[in-house]
């Protein structure tokens, strides 16, 4: 049969033209979907494979934290700080617990600091780790969500040895740490410590996770579906970063060498050597290998803490009933997810006049309608996902 | 790692010098306590303020803008004592990308009209920050692009971190009874010290 040239010439311009005449559509990503990590809802507009004015729809997770500390004691609120950023839960008590330090101006023993920097440090490793699962899955990956998660769960099993909690640890008290071992009116006299064999154990616990995320990276850095989903993805210059105030990772991703573990003093961490990795284009792939090498940072900042941990107490001398004097302080720490604050006015009352909880993921994803301008629709995954935020941190 | 007050009263804060220029340079005046400095201007200087922050002083990150409600009779939590002057105290966090210099910005609204300009146009973050700002408070930001509620329901009524806002499952229950604060288990000294002993197995 002889094809009418004439005929599929008319057929081709006629498909050409109808497909000009689309229309935007609007699509509903969410709240109920698995590549939002939790109930975050994306209105978007849709133009072919291209989406526009995409508007983050939050709120799904509010519990009011910042009215409840209003009518809670401090240590209440460590509690409920836990459940900000479930991920890394203990990372949150510290600065909160910090500023009311601050305010009552104690001074804690050397050696509660130095285990509330190697658990927040774990808490770091722990929270990457679950980023070294989840993104990878996101974009198609599954394996090296087993490694990870078998490496977190080795790090939460420390955590839970000291704390007696995997996600909330609920540890600190105002001028020291408490461990779970031997608490309690009755045994208060036994020893409470580190559990028996918990440095050995952590140093041992360090070495492998630092195999195991060689072994991630080398699953993910060579896989070519990964890199053309992730190079030059989501591309955000660190100015742009900044005005929104995007911190931590994200941050560093797009070349701002800015870690607040360098510049404030919440924990020792001048006594320490590390470094800061920084990114270089800002994309995907920077946020995440960013993260890689932010891991390997924590294992050698616990592996010094550990050599050199203090003999002393756990715990400073406090009044039994804390009431913390008038005053007011922001105390703002390097947490996984980026710059926490917690900004305490206290009355000289048992709990906080007015608490602003600054959380990091809040303003991580108020970048999403800028960075998600225009982008085709599998990247939003995959940009979303490389911002590695948690919905309690966003909705608090 | 906290100052002591004798320390900030006898020698000059460390800090001091940075708080003097930043007030100096957008107009305001600067207060520094345990380590946090505050720099308070007018509100009809907010904007210009914040703008001179970013482009003059290198305080180009954006950490938050909030609200504190001053108010001499609060229904929930502990009133704030006797001399405070009723307003709402708008604060704004930046820093910069180096040293780690942070100050935030406060400025004072009246309680029965809280209006102030948007800082969108300056900082962009600062989109979130003020509607919640807006649902929380009621404070309207003039010049803001879309000042819908952020948090809270379309629907939903008053302002709930406000002082006069009741938290109301303590009106529907007292909570956790008659005292606040449960004694803690366990003897009634008036001191509670940590143990001395470490665990040499660790």
């Amino acid at each position: 049969m002889v094809l009418d040239q004439d005929l599929v010439r008319h057929l081709s311009e006629t498909s050409v033209s109808v497909e000009l005449e689309t229309e935007d559509m609007t699509l509903n990503i969410g709240p109920q979907h698995p590549s939002t990590h939790g109930v975050l809802r994306l209105v978007a507009r849709v133009d072919g494979e291209r989406a526009f004015d995409v508007q983050p729809v939050i709120g799904y997770m509010h519990r009011g934290y910042e009215k409840l500390a209003e009518v809670r004691s401090y240590p209440q609120i460590t509690t409920l700080v836990n459940r900000i950023d479930w991920v890394s839960g203990y990372a949150n008590e510290v600065p909160f617990i910090v500023a009311a330090e601050k305010l009552l101006e104690i001074e804690v023993p050397e050696r509660a600091q130095y285990i509330r920097l190697i658990l927040t440090e774990m808490a770091r490793i722990s929270s990457h780790l679950v980023f070294m699962a989840s993104y990878p899955l996101e974009l198609g990956a599954p394996t090296p969500l087993f490694f990870a998660l078998r490496e977190r769960e080795r790090v939460l099993d420390l955590l839970e040895g000291v704390t007696g909690g995997r996600f909330h640890p609920n540890f600190n008290r105002i001028g020291g740490v408490k461990p779970a071992y031997g608490s309690g009116s009755s045994t208060r006299k036994v020893i409470q410590d580190l559990p028996a064999g918990f440095l050995a154990e952590t140093r041992d616990a360090m070495d492998k996770v630092t195999v195991a995320v060689d072994e991630i990276n080398s699953l993910v850095a060579g896989n070519e579906i990964i890199l053309a989903r992730t190079k030059g993805v989501g591309v955000l210059p660190p100015e742009v970063a900044a005005s929104y105030g995007v911190s931590g990772p994200n941050l560093r991703a797009s070349g701002v060498g800015f870690d607040l573990r360098k510049v404030e003093d919440y924990l020792p961490y001048h006594l320490f050597d590390f470094e800061v990795p920084v990114g270089e284009n800002g994309d995907c792939w920077d946020r995440w290998h960013v993260r890689l090498l932010e891991i390997r940072q924590s294992v050698r900042i616990i592996q010094q803490a550990i050599d050199g941990i203090p003999s002393g107490p756990l715990q400073a001398k406090v009044p039994k009933v804390i009431k913390v004097p008038k005053g007011e302080t922001y105390v703002r720490a390097e947490n996984p997810k980026g710059e926490m604050g917690y900004y305490l006015v206290s009355n000289g009352a048992q709990g906080p006049y007015r608490l602003k909880i600054r959380s990091a993921s809040f303003s991580n994803i108020s970048i999403l309608p800028w960075i998600l301008e225009g982008v085709l629709i599998p990247d939003i995954i995959a940009i979303m996902g490389s911002l590695d935020f948690v919905l309690g941190d966003v909705d608090r | 790692m906290t100052s002591s007050p004798s320390e900030t009263e006898t020698t000059v804060h460390p800090l001091q010098e940075f708080a003097d220029a930043v007030a100096g340079a957008v107009g305001g005046e600067a207060k520094i306590a345990f380590d946090t400095v505050k720099v308070r201007v007018a509100p009809e200087q907010w904007v210009s303020a914040l703008t001179t922050a970013r482009d003059e002083l290198g305080l180009v990150f954006f950490s938050f803008l909030s609200a504190v409600d001053w108010s001499a009779e609060v229904e929930v939590g502990d009133p704030p004592g006797d001399e405070v002057e009723e307003r709402f105290e708008l604060l704004a966090a930046v820093g910069d990308l180096g040293a780690g210099r942070r100050v935030i910005f406060t400025t004072d609204l009246a309680k029965d009209s809280p209006v102030i300009p948007s800082v969108v146009d300056v900082f962009p973050g600062a989109n979130w920050h003020e509607r919640e700002a807006h649902e929380m408070f009621g404070i309207e930001f003039v010049g803001h692009p879309n000042l819908a509620n952020l948090y809270l329901p379309d629907s939903f009524m008053g302002n709930p971190l406000r002082k006069s806002y009741p938290l109301l499952s303590r009106e529907v229950k007292p909570w956790p009874g008659n005292v606040d604060v449960e004694p803690m288990p366990g003897g009634d000294e008036e001191t509670t010290e940590g143990p001395s002993e470490e665990n040499p197995e660790a």
